[in-house]
């Protein structure tokens, strides 16, 4: 089950306060910057939930965003629903999309898993790809932000939508973690570490799977959705497999199973990929390079690696010094 | 619609022909998880690295020089792989090995943009095999024959191996159960590493006959591994049979299902693969029953 410490605590805070300076600070090409940080660290989120915390390690979660940013752009351009609306939709269709494959994929485990979601994202993009309902391999364009005039936000403007999205972000992440300590997400990591247990105590094993695949579904198409409106313009390579595969280096470089060691993969892998791509254009060759070393190590991950290096340490502190002002509570009392 | 057998035909070659190279990069790919449970994604990555070292000697030597040294250029890549990075991942799980085979996909990716550059190279096919033969009333190019043949030739040669000599034997023991062959005396991590090399150097010969029909382009890699991988899962990972099954499906339902349903064509393919882990998770003909 997920557990909030006094590491994950602090992580979280510097990430806020440095996400939030950020917004307000930064110039244009600093904010699109941090957009894409927020977003993808809300696709990272999704994929924890189910890899971390779910050994359902899935190949398709770029697939899954591709079709809540597609429904986002069908739904207001096409269908001319109001963009709120069509917001909701974009998270239920792809919810849904979520919650088949994962009730389909439930059987098959490990490799089998991994192809078996590949498959499926595969499918997805293939047929947008060819079909030209969706615009084919020319994209669609003119998506419209979601109309916060009422509230005096303009969202069109890039600081708006930067913190728009920041807010979002923290409140995926509340979902997030109450989904995890829910009696459904605790059955989830019980399944991941004894399947045939949880079986033999009554357990409805695929349903558990499939309910949180669909549940990770939901932010992955929220996020979809939100980077349709941040770009404004969608094409099919946002559902190619090689988006999900960064997706799960970044859950793997940040920290798989920690939620907050994700987000902040998510930071680095973005800032890396601008950093390395403005002195080389071989940026894959860093990145490669880095993943090498980080499964090598055996640390899990960046994050992992703080919490296994300092996070005892902190504890240890922290109780140190509550226990000390219990005691002096108690002598005080005496 | 046309109806005409000779277009049938053409299709039935074209299909052949593309089976007959993914069975080249399947058969490695999968012993190598048959054997040792590795899951080896830079398989794709030695196949573009096959056809650049292909192209680069068939400019200085002619085709032939290519077709033979590629293999042997990418089995020693593949002694490099091993020593460095896949003997130390022996004993980590499933998951460490994808993603640090993930991470050389990158890294070759790149290694290969650094030496040849992103333009695409192209090789001429060799004068010995240019030119068109007539064959069921259509004319069909020499090259793409010899493709088939030759997938044909390495499957029997590999069948043969696999049930007649001793080290076939081996092997089969280790992919059944490589605890017990181990026990028996068999050195399975010596028959793992001459699988691995075996594996890598089908995968640069794959390449070398690949780059006259496609560009040499830094990411054939990335294009080949899905297909490649749809092949073992279908077929079932670890045996010969499920290989050569699974490219033939792969191929035909490709090559007819672009000629029968355009539209459906790409969504197909991937239908398949849904269905086959559905009812079958194991694949069409797993290695172990």
């Amino acid at each position: 089950m997920f557990q909030h410490t006094a590491l994950r605590y602090t992580a979280l805070i510097l990430l806020a306060v440095g996400a939030f300076t950020q917004a307000v600070t930064a110039g244009y090409f600093g904010l699109e910057i941090l957009t894409e940080i927020l977003l993808l660290a809300m696709l990272v989120l999704a994929l924890d939930m189910v890899a971390g915390f779910g050994g359902m390690v899935s190949l398709c979660h770029g697939a899954l965003m591709g079709v809540g940013a597609y429904a986002y752009a069908i739904l207001t351009t096409k269908a001319g629903i109001a963009p709120p609306v069509a917001l909701g939709g974009a998270i239920a269709i792809t919810g849904a999309a979520a919650w088949v494959i994962g009730a389909i994929g439930a059987r098959s485990h490990g490799i089998y898993f991994i192809m078996a979601t590949l498959a499926f994202g595969q499918m997805a993009y293939s047929y947008v790809f060819e079909a030209p309902f969706f615009g084919g391999d020319d994209g669609m364009g003119g998506i419209p932000r979601i109309d916060l005039s009422l509230l005096g936000i303009d969202l069109n403007d890039s600081r708006s939508f930067a913190l728009f999205c920041l807010v979002l972000l923290g409140a995926t992440y509340g979902a997030a973690v109450l989904i995890l300590r829910s009696g459904l997400g605790r059955s989830l990591t019980g399944v991941m570490h004894n399947e045939q247990r949880m079986r033999a105590l009554g357990l409805t094993v695929w349903r558990v799977k499939a309910d949180v695949f669909g549940l990770s579904g939901m932010i992955a198409g929220f996020a979809g959705a939100l980077s349709a409106q941040h770009v404004m313009y969608i094409s099919p390579g946002l559902l190619g497999w090689t988006v999900s595969g960064e997706a799960l280096v970044v859950v793997i470089l940040g920290g798989l199973g920690t939620l907050v060691g994700p987000m902040i993969g998510a930071a680095a892998f973005v800032i890396l990929k601008h950093e390395v791509s403005n002195v080389t254009s071989y940026w894959h060759l860093v990145v490669g390079v880095l993943l090498i070393a980080v499964v090598m190590s055996r640390a899990n991950g960046i994050f992992g690696w703080i919490e296994a290096r300092w996070g005892a340490r902190l504890e240890r502190r922290l109780s140190d010094l509550t226990r000390k002002t219990d005691a002096e509570e108690i002598t005080t009392d005496a | 619609m046309p109806l005409d057998p000779g277009f049938w035909a053409l299709q039935a070659l074209n299909a052949l022909q593309l089976s007959m190279l993914l069975f080249l990069l399947s058969i490695g790919l999968t012993v190598i998880f048959g054997l040792m449970h590795f899951v080896n994604l830079a398989h794709g990555s030695l196949y573009a690295l096959g056809a650049y070292v292909a192209a680069a000697l068939a400019t200085v030597g002619g085709y032939w020089t290519g077709f033979f040294l590629a293999p042997v250029a990418v089995a020693g890549m593949g002694i490099l792989l091993y020593s460095g990075l896949i003997r130390r991942m022996r004993k980590s799980g499933p998951m460490a090995q994808v993603l640090v085979t993930f991470g050389l996909i990158f890294a070759l990716l790149d290694l290969t943009r650094i030496i040849w550059g992103d333009i695409a190279l192209a090789i001429e096919v060799p004068s010995l095999l240019a030119g068109r033969v007539s064959l069921f009333g259509i004319d069909y190019p020499v090259y793409r024959l010899f493709i088939i043949a030759l997938g044909f030739a390495i499957f029997a040669a590999l069948a043969l191996v696999l049930k007649r000599t001793q080290i076939g034997a081996m092997i089969r023991a280790g992919v059944d159960n490589d605890a017990m062959a181990a026990c028996l005396g068999i050195n399975v991590e010596r028959l793992f590493f001459i699988v691995f090399c075996v594996g890598c150097a089908l995968a640069g010969l794959a390449g070398a006959v690949a780059a006259p029909l496609l560009s040499v382009t830094p990411d054939m890699g990335l294009q080949i591994l899905i297909p490649t991988l749809i092949v073992i899962v279908i077929g079932g990972l670890g045996s010969l049979q499920g290989a050569i099954a699974g490219s033939l499906i792969f191929g035909f339902v490709q090559t007819f299902g672009a000629v029968l349903a355009p539209q459906l064509a790409s969504v197909l393919i991937y239908a398949l693969l849904a269905a086959v882990l559905v009812i079958r998770p194991m694949g069409l003909f797993p290695a172990k029953g």
